[in-house]
């Protein structure tokens, strides 16, 4: 599943360290989730956006990359 | 979710759900063993011994050679200096259990009296520790060559 969780991420300057330890996953995961070869649960998907200040819609809605 | 396996599983939804296939798998494996065992029994006679190592290794096995090979176990090794520390640590750590488990033996069983007791208690434990050497090595490299990449 595409995202713009990386760039998102990246802007914000947060390592994927600091996103995992924040949301409760591992660093692995949240690399998966951002190449889209893991699709998160809802639960962690909403946990994502809030510490990214962001909506779902604005993370994980399709997108032309 | 709630069950009685979650005890085993780890709190990461992502490995969580790949140990889950793995356990799945190994079950699914093992009941098709059994069913094939049943079938050879009837060609010629198992002994409920080996039937029943069998199955077990079978299990254990498959589940455990799927975890070592898919690189989740080191999910923070991603850079060339945590990956020279994990392997010093995982040397340190089967050359602890060398020292401990001989400390054991001979606490509880006493010194070997002669040289076969000696070559057996020796060629197990450096078996056994060069498998757990080799199986956690290969774990932390497929973990690492799978972190870089996600980088």
């Amino acid at each position: 599943m595409k995202n713009n969780v990386k760039i998102t991420r990246i802007k914000l300057s947060i390592t994927q360290q600091r996103l995992a330890q924040r949301v409760g996953v591992t660093r692995q995961t949240i690399g998966l989730i951002e190449k889209g070869e893991y699709n998160p649960s809802l639960q962690l998907c909403v946990s994502i956006a809030k510490e990214l200040n962001k909506t779902l819609d604005e993370l994980f809605w399709e997108v032309e990359l | 979710m709630k069950s009685w396996i979650s005890f085993l599983l780890p709190n990461d939804e992502y490995k969580e759900k790949r140990m889950l296939y793995f356990f799945a798998e190994g079950g699914i494996i093992l009941f098709l063993s059994l069913i094939i065992m049943i079938i050879c029994n009837g060609f010629f006679n198992l002994d409920i011994e080996t039937a029943l190592l069998v199955s077990i290794g079978i299990f254990l096995f498959y589940v455990s050679g799927r975890y070592i090979i898919s690189g989740i176990e080191y999910t923070d090794i991603a850079t060339e200096h945590t990956y020279k520390k994990e392997i010093k640590h995982i040397f340190s750590r089967t050359c602890s259990f060398v020292v401990i488990f001989m400390l054991l033996y001979l606490m509880v069983d006493g010194v070997p009296s002669n040289k076969d007791e000696w070559i057996t208690i020796i060629g197990l434990l450096l078996s056994v520790s060069l498998l757990w050497f080799f199986t956690s090595y290969l774990s932390l490299k497929r973990s690492y060559n799978k972190n870089k990449q996600l980088l």
